[in-house]
């Protein structure tokens, strides 16, 4: 977490509030070692397999690649258009209910009505059960429902730059802000006119569903190894993409200083509809994944996730891509590991705390200062 | 082509002389590559500029000087499409590029360097040089070659991020960018702004270079004295209108040119 950044051990003296903390933290790892040993010292110390915490760190993994995938484009448009983008977690739910429209369509095509597929709902006794869709069973319809995700919010994501961000280019970020928070609803309850408002699974179970690693001794459940590599994937290329291609430099040219940009000669909005096209895809394709991960869906889920994708690209420091994806592995294994001392009601209000307590003291976040580079 | 004013009536082509007086014909004879007639510009409902008139010919070098808040920069801009256009003619090489986008612009021949935050701070020296040929559809390699050639520095610092550069190497990144697609016109906001005294000299030198190898510089400068001194011709503006124009060193000599804008 940068907790040995020499400018944080700078800083220590002058806020006394840090050696709080790593005091704090200290003590949770005493405390850690005391579990995984196995000693019980009054309040510190009792049980905890290695096996658990090994599994618990994992998740956090998997919940914080797609958290950090989210908040990429996130990042991207407050750097490159300078607001905060309210509407980003309706493109998490545009994706993922496009995605599994696709994915449902390519698993189950045949056996049940059509438009029940299209719009990721069971049809009469076919349950998403029945339809089957998993990495194990159907691989071709999950990874064609996650190029679907991506290509339907991108066309999403651009539709609505024109129609409302665009003619406000000229307006300060609140005013868009303000805009994105009227998108967002439109998106919302759009979603919910077509797709309905009712919880549903849409994952198969698939028997041995774990992928062992048998040298290793691990063992995988293959959505998660598949929503792991999915996002690494498209990280790795989004990085290729900013920093050896001509578009990626005349972003972060763009997110350095936009006046100077454009007496460069880029051309601003051809790199904004590129802004929107890889921060929308890379949004739905991470709400397509979040869905893979929790096995149901439901109309408002990208907008309930929308916070603690803030909590991390702030962590991470807003603006910065690659700090959006460190933002989002740090709050993805707070989420999980928490739970090892607290409630896990409660494993959203730590990672929020984590976020609280970064702002206290580094308020530019981790890679603060850094825009996209 | 001429919009002559009223000229004070003394011979506007006299050598530098003490006491010499500073001509007042705004306009060029001959051709001019840029050519301003009458402008008026500003920043939306506040004009700065009233009927300036302002030439440069191919290859001239041209400053701009006058007191604060003249509008020296507002030219610049306004020849770029940045301020509020309101009236009067901009032409480059005998066609209006006012309505222009900036990168049409660029594409007619022109190339800006802005006064301050003039770099890209978290692109490399390389990366901030080839964005300046963003409109190519290939980096010119060679291109990039001849800008080292020109800035040897730069090619020392190539990967490095322009952000931790300094002021002085920041300067040659921001011409060298701007002179990626060897314009006919460079413009110049305030080159000498933030540098150390001692690399004052270097970069007029720098700019002489420039001039020398064909390019023609329009340039607003602080240092007005300096900046006279190397010019070919310059202009006074004071409250967004031309005072006066002259071959720099008549400029210099003219008494109330150096008691009213050069400081005695």
């Amino acid at each position: 977490m940068g907790t040995t950044d020499s400018s944080i051990v700078d800083s220590a003296r002058a806020r006394p509030g840090l050696l709080l903390v790593a005091l704090l933290g200290g003590l949770l790892l005493v405390d850690l070692a005391a579990k995984l040993a196995g000693v019980s010292l009054g309040p510190v110390g009792g049980a905890l397999s290695a096996d658990r915490l090994g599994s618990n760190l994992w998740s956090g993994v998997v919940i914080g690649l797609v958290i950090g995938l989210a908040g990429i484009g996130l990042s991207m448009t407050y750097s490159i258009l300078s607001f905060a983008n309210f509407s980003h977690g309706d493109l998490l739910s545009t994706g993922a209910f496009t995605g599994w429209g696709v994915a449902f369509l390519i698993a189950g095509v045949g056996d049940v009505p059509l438009r029940a597929l299209l719009t990721v709902r069971d049809a009469g006794s076919a349950t998403s059960g029945d339809i089957g869709a998993h990495i194990l069973s159907t691989p071709i319809a999950i990874l064609l429902g996650l190029l679907a995700a991506f290509a339907a919010t991108a066309v999403v994501a651009l539709a609505l730059d024109r129609a409302f961000y665009k003619p406000m280019r000229d307006r300060d970020g609140i005013s868009i802000l303000i805009a994105s928070i009227g998108a967002a609803l439109i998106v919302r309850y759009v979603i919910q006119f077509v797709y309905g408002s009712d919880r549903r699974g849409v994952t198969a179970s698939v028997e041995a569903s774990n992928l062992a690693f048998a040298p290793l001794g691990l063992s995988v459940n293959a959505h998660d190894l598949t929503i792991a590599v999915a996002a690494i994937g498209l990280m790795l290329a989004m990085h290729f993409m900013l920093q050896r291609t001509k578009l990626g430099t005349a972003m972060r040219a763009m997110a350095d200083n936009k006046d100077l940009a454009l007496v460069t000669g880029i051309p601003a909005e051809r790199v904004v509809t590129a802004t929107w096209i890889i921060g929308g895809g890379l949004a739905g394709a991470s709400g397509y994944l979040y869905v893979l991960l929790r096995g149901t869906i439901q109309f408002d889920f990208g907008w309930l996730l929308l916070l603690l994708i803030f909590a991390a690209v702030i962590l991470g420091g807003i603006g910065s891509v690659y700090g959006a994806i460190a933002g989002g592995l740090v709050i993805g294994i707070v989420f999980t590991t928490s739970t090892i001392w607290i409630p896990s009601d409660f494993n959203e209000a730590a990672a929020f705390a984590v976020m609280i307590t970064m702002l206290l003291l580094r308020p530019e976040g981790l890679f603060g200062g850094v825009t996209t580079a | 082509m001429s919009v002559e004013e009223s000229d004070s009536g003394d011979d506007t082509a006299a050598s530098a002389e003490a006491d010499v007086e500073a001509g007042t014909t705004h306009t060029l004879d001959g051709d001019a590559i840029l050519r301003l007639r009458d402008l008026d510009a500003g920043y939306g409902d506040l004009q700065i500029l009233s009927d300036v008139d302002l030439d440069v010919a191919d290859g001239e070098y041209v400053t701009i000087v006058g007191p604060n808040g003249a509008g020296k920069s507002t030219v610049m801009k306004t020849v770029f499409g940045l301020t509020t256009y309101m009236d009067g003619i901009v032409e480059f090489e005998g066609e209006s590029i006012h309505g222009l986008a900036p990168e049409q612009i660029i594409r007619e021949g022109i190339g800006f360097v802005p006064q301050t935050d003039n770099v890209f701070p978290g692109l490399s020296v390389r990366e901030n040089l080839e964005m300046g040929a963003y409109i190519l559809d290939e980096v010119p390699e060679d291109r990039i070659e001849e800008i080292y050639d020109r800035f040897p520095i730069l090619r020392e610092r190539k990967a490095q991020k322009a952000g931790t550069l300094s002021g002085g190497q920041r300067q040659m990144v921001a011409m060298g960018r701007a002179l990626m697609l060897d314009p006919d016109l460079l413009l110049l906001d305030e080159p000498s702004a933030g540098l150390a005294p001692d690399l004052v000299a270097d970069m007029f030198d720098r700019i002489d270079r420039i001039n020398d190898s064909g390019t023609a510089v329009l340039m607003v400068e602080q240092n007005a004295k300096e900046a006279l001194r190397r010019c070919d011709r310059g202009y006074v503006l004071v409250n967004g209108e031309n005072r006066y124009t002259d071959r720099g060193e008549v400029l210099l000599g003219d008494e109330d040119v150096r008691k009213d804008f050069l400081g005695g």
